[in-house]
């Protein structure tokens, strides 16, 4: 894929490319982000080659943002979830690509590149699958009561369905090895997939780890969180397939 | 009582066609025998009314009446549960054409790029 490589290093000329990632891939599930989108992808392309978002039939300018800020950016011609929006990107990172490692990445601003490079550099290190980011690992993220509430319920929901015991089940950070995009297949197009994702993990009985990362939530993250009883939702859409 | 029996598993039924239902034409056909056979049953029901009372006394309902509002139940929630299954399969499609269709795009921008450099 050389004019993906072309297509990143002419949208960032000025950049200095010698400390920046070539081999794992940033992926970004992209709807109607386009207040934060230019920030999220500009902060990351200092450290990082390759940037893929894959956009979710936003009603914004997301996609073109995200472009000009230097990603690759895939778009759906209808609005699916993220669950599919993250499925496309490793299937276009599996098949189009010679990524090593998938970062996946939130793009409402709430993840913090340092706690990507140290994850990326652990999973390397350690020679792990999967690293997943927990924000419940130390005191830094403060996502408030009810919200608290919320994160514990669909982790003891996840340690019941998978096995694997998580403290955090809903991070939007991991990274995960091109041998671990292999074992997933995600069914769940909506917010599920973070169960699903931990599931068939579990099932492909890859080494694992939690990574202590700090979420930043803003009021415009705060905003969109899950409820309670989606909880639920989850229970019913992973027992009924 | 051999209604009560024959109400729960059948409801059960439905419960596992909603976590095991598949795609096979085994299972159309069941589906399809059950039109038939509920076609046929509600022509007879129709034509000789005492009989549905004939067959609720022999399970034990009572009222005729009673016999076809239970097994209206039993069919209206079999009948959600499979709409709701062929629902799930539908998006499935979908998700499979949409992606396959970001994919293509991204394929054919790739190449544009290509031809420019």
């Amino acid at each position: 894929m050389v004019c993906q490589n072309e297509k990143v290093s002419v949208a960032q000329p000025a950049r200095d490319t010698h400390n920046r990632e070539d081999d794992a891939w940033v992926l970004i599930p992209l709807f109607n982000e386009g207040q934060v989108i230019h920030g999220v992808v500009s902060d990351l392309t200092s450290r990082f080659s390759h940037i893929l978002c894959v956009d979710d039939g936003s009603s914004d300018d997301s996609a073109s943002i995200a472009r000009a800020a230097g990603a690759t950016v895939l778009r759906h011609p209808i609005n699916l979830g993220q669950g599919a929006a993250l499925q496309t990107g490793f299937d276009y990172l599996l098949t189009r690509t010679e990524a090593t490692h998938v970062i996946t990445f939130d793009a409402d601003g709430q993840h913090r590149l340092a706690d990507a490079l140290e994850m990326l550099e652990l999973a390397r290190r350690k020679k792990l699958s999967v690293v997943f980011g927990s924000r419940f690992l130390d005191k830094r993220t403060k996502p408030g009561f009810k919200k608290r509430a919320v994160l514990k319920v669909a982790v003891l929901l996840t340690r019941a369905i998978t096995g694997l015991r998580l403290t955090d089940a809903h991070n939007g950070l991991r990274v995960l090895s091109r041998e671990a995009l292999g074992h997933i297949r995600l069914q769940q197009n909506g917010m599920s997939h973070a169960t699903e994702i931990v599931h068939q993990l579990a099932v492909a009985k890859l080494s694992w780890i939690e990574h202590p990362v700090e979420v930043l939530y803003t009021d415009y993250s705060r905003r969109k969180g899950q409820s309670l009883l989606n909880s639920i939702n989850i229970l019913i859409d992973l027992m009924v397939r | 009582m051999l209604s009560q029996w024959i109400i729960a598993i059948a409801l059960g039924a439905v419960g596992i066609y909603l976590l095991k239902a598949r795609r096979t034409a085994s299972h159309q056909a069941i589906r399809r025998l059950f039109i038939v056979v509920a076609l046929i049953a509600g022509f007879v029901a129709v034509i000789f009314p005492n009989y549905t009372t004939v067959v609720a006394g022999f399970l034990g309902i009572g009222r005729g009446a009673d016999l076809l509002l239970y097994s209206f139940v039993v069919f209206a929630l079999f009948y959600v549960v499979h709409q709701y299954r062929r629902q799930l399969w539908q998006e499935k499609l979908t998700t499979d054409l949409a992606r396959a269709l970001t994919l293509a795009q991204a394929d054919i921008e790739d190449l544009k790029d290509f031809g420019k450099n």
